[in-house]
């Protein structure tokens, strides 16, 4: 018997569609690997139907794509309230209930998680130029995603979120005193705990994938991480360039580059749209972190 | 008697606009919606807007738009001696020197702003060419006016207007969009009567045309409206679900046929009174 595994979900797929009916990543084309060893992301194919359960999902267009559920009668997925396009009056919406004091926020206004379950159509779609990211959970797989970037999963995957653990603090002056979360405050971490699900991200721009072996170890911007394997671990690394200019002693511990360093084992993506930290303030404190000075 | 009969010539219509265009075309006269490519539409019956080819053209009247560009694109006009156009002033681009300015009372006074300036609508006349864009990716959406339309379009989508399309606006409240919530936003009014014109949007994102019947009913982000014939009613709908602004709960823009609606999947907030 054939067997094809996609390149992308690493989910047996079947060859002989023009895309992976679990995530939409086109068969036909071969790799995009930069030297470095990047994988792109091929976007998914507009108008590509992904199957879950007895429901599927469609995705539209090509520069802000939409996905389009068409949910069977008790089929539901949730998602934040933010990502609602439209949605039919037979679709029942209903508040998610969350534990915990979840209490999430973008650009200043509070998220809420909503639940939409069939029969009816559903439209999410994010608010940025990218391209939607497709990852099928199998049962008992576990996938760690950046605050902000989930855009919808299905009702039998388990969502938790926990702190980064990747922060620093400027301010000489208790008064000054600001934290920062180079990564986001939060991480959100999809299970599949009951069966096969899946699990939909928008990446702002381009995603690439890489695989990282034991122990090998990667420096990234911190917003650009999108996901990674729950076996891949993070932490903060600063690095200090070498001063050339005037100023020394103030350019030697304000001018600085924040990573995040990440080990493997196992699977990472990138966006390519990120936020670069803003403040030049000296790092008074900071959660673990690898120290260069150049 | 002699009986002639004259080879029938097999049209090619336009998916988009409907209009008829010679054989052989690859794209449409009307509107630049690409003709050999195959229709997209959803399984819901969304269709995806044409994406207009690089340097695709399209006549109106007797002026020709050039589309430029396929992330941020840019409608450059030639205008006819005969034609004019009309525009918010801030989505210039471009213009030669000769081509005059002129503002379009659009009986609002200083009420309507954007961003905090003052919202002008400036008309310009042939002949010469002039240049639009908006500023965020998206698509410029096309659309033809056949004379007896009327059209609503949200704020700070319009792009260009040819004047023989009746421009007013009027303020809806309760909606601007999920995230941002607000208390309410202009919609442009166009109107054709005696006259076809012409017409072009800027969606953010991608954009989707979707047709109701009578009756038919679909609540759309108020931040995902782009346009709506006017014959479909748009109308706030509170949601029964908890948004965690003590005030006020979520609203959707219920939409009514009769009619056709446009929605763009970005939405790009704007500040304006």
């Amino acid at each position: 018997m054939n067997t094809y595994i996609c390149r992308y979900c690493r989910q047996p797929s079947d060859p002989q569609s023009p895309t992976c009916p679990l995530c939409g990543a086109p068969v036909d084309i071969r790799s995009s690997v930069s030297d470095s060893g990047w994988v792109q992301q091929p976007p998914i194919k507009d108008m590509a139907r992904l199957q879950f359960g007895q429901s599927h999902v469609q995705i539209a267009g090509t520069t802000v794509p939409v996905a389009e559920f068409n949910l069977a009668p008790n089929d539901w997925v949730y998602f934040s309230h933010h990502t609602l396009l439209w949605t039919e009056p037979a679709t029942r919406l209903t508040n998610m209930p969350m534990r915990g004091a979840w209490n999430r926020m973008m650009a200043g206004m509070p998220l809420v998680m909503l639940e939409a379950r069939g029969p009816g159509h559903v439209a999410l779609s994010d608010n940025h130029a990218g391209e939607v990211i497709a990852l099928p959970l199998q049962h008992g797989q576990q996938i760690w995603v950046r605050e902000h970037r989930f855009l919808a999963a299905t009702g039998n995957i388990r969502y938790d979120w926990y702190p980064s653990d990747i922060w620093y603090e400027t301010g000489q002056d208790s008064n000054d005193r600001e934290m920062h979360y180079p990564m986001g405050q939060f991480g959100d971490v999809f299970g599949s705990h009951e069966g096969p699900g899946l699990l939909l991200l928008h990446a702002p721009g381009n995603a690439f994938i890489r695989d990282l072996q034991p122990g090998q170890s990667l420096l990234i911007q911190p917003s650009a991480l999108l996901y990674r394997d729950v076996s891949v671990r993070m932490a903060m690394h600063l690095e200090y360039p070498r001063n050339m200019g005037f100023a020394f002693w103030h350019n030697r511990w304000s001018y600085r580059s924040i990573f995040v360093r990440l080990f493997g084992p196992g699977r990472v993506a990138v966006q390519s749209v990120y936020e670069a930290p803003e403040d030049t303030e000296v790092i008074v404190n900071h959660s673990y972190a690898t120290t260069h000075h150049w | 008697m002699v009986t002639c009969y004259l080879p029938s010539v097999e049209m090619i219509q336009c998916r988009w606009c409907q209009a008829q265009n010679q054989p052989g075309s690859t794209s449409c006269q009307t509107c630049g919606a690409p003709l050999d490519e195959r229709d997209k539409v959803s399984d819901s019956g969304w269709r995806e807007a044409p994406r207009l080819r690089d340097m695709t053209e399209f006549q109106f009247s007797g002026s020709t738009c050039q589309v430029e560009g396929e992330l941020v694109p840019v409608a450059e006009i030639t205008l006819h001696p005969q034609d004019g156009v009309y525009f918010e002033h801030h989505v210039l681009l471009w213009k030669d020197e000769s081509v005059p300015l002129s503002s379009l009372n659009t009986g609002g006074g200083m009420k309507r702003t954007i961003g905090g300036m003052p919202h002008i609508v400036t008309v310009a006349n042939g002949p010469g060419r002039i240049a639009f864009s908006r500023d965020a990716p998206g698509e410029l959406v096309v659309l033809p006016l056949h004379p007896g339309m009327e059209l609503d379009v949200r704020e700070h989508a319009f792009l260009v207007a040819s004047h023989s399309v009746q421009y007013s606006f009027i303020r809806i409240k309760g909606l601007v969009n999920l995230l941002h919530g607000g208390n309410g936003m202009y919609i442009d009014r166009f109107i054709t009567t005696g006259a076809p014109g012409m017409l072009l949007l800027h969606g953010n994102g991608n954009v989707m045309q979707r047709m109701l019947a009578p009756g038919e009913k679909i609540l759309v982000e108020p931040g995902g409206f782009l346009y709506k014939d006017s014959t479909v009613q748009m109308q706030a709908a509170q949601m029964p679900l908890k948004t965690g602004h003590f005030r006020h709960g979520m609203y959707l823009a219920e939409m009514t046929g009769p009619g056709r609606i446009g929605i763009q999947s970005m939405y790009v907030h704007h500040h304006s009174d």
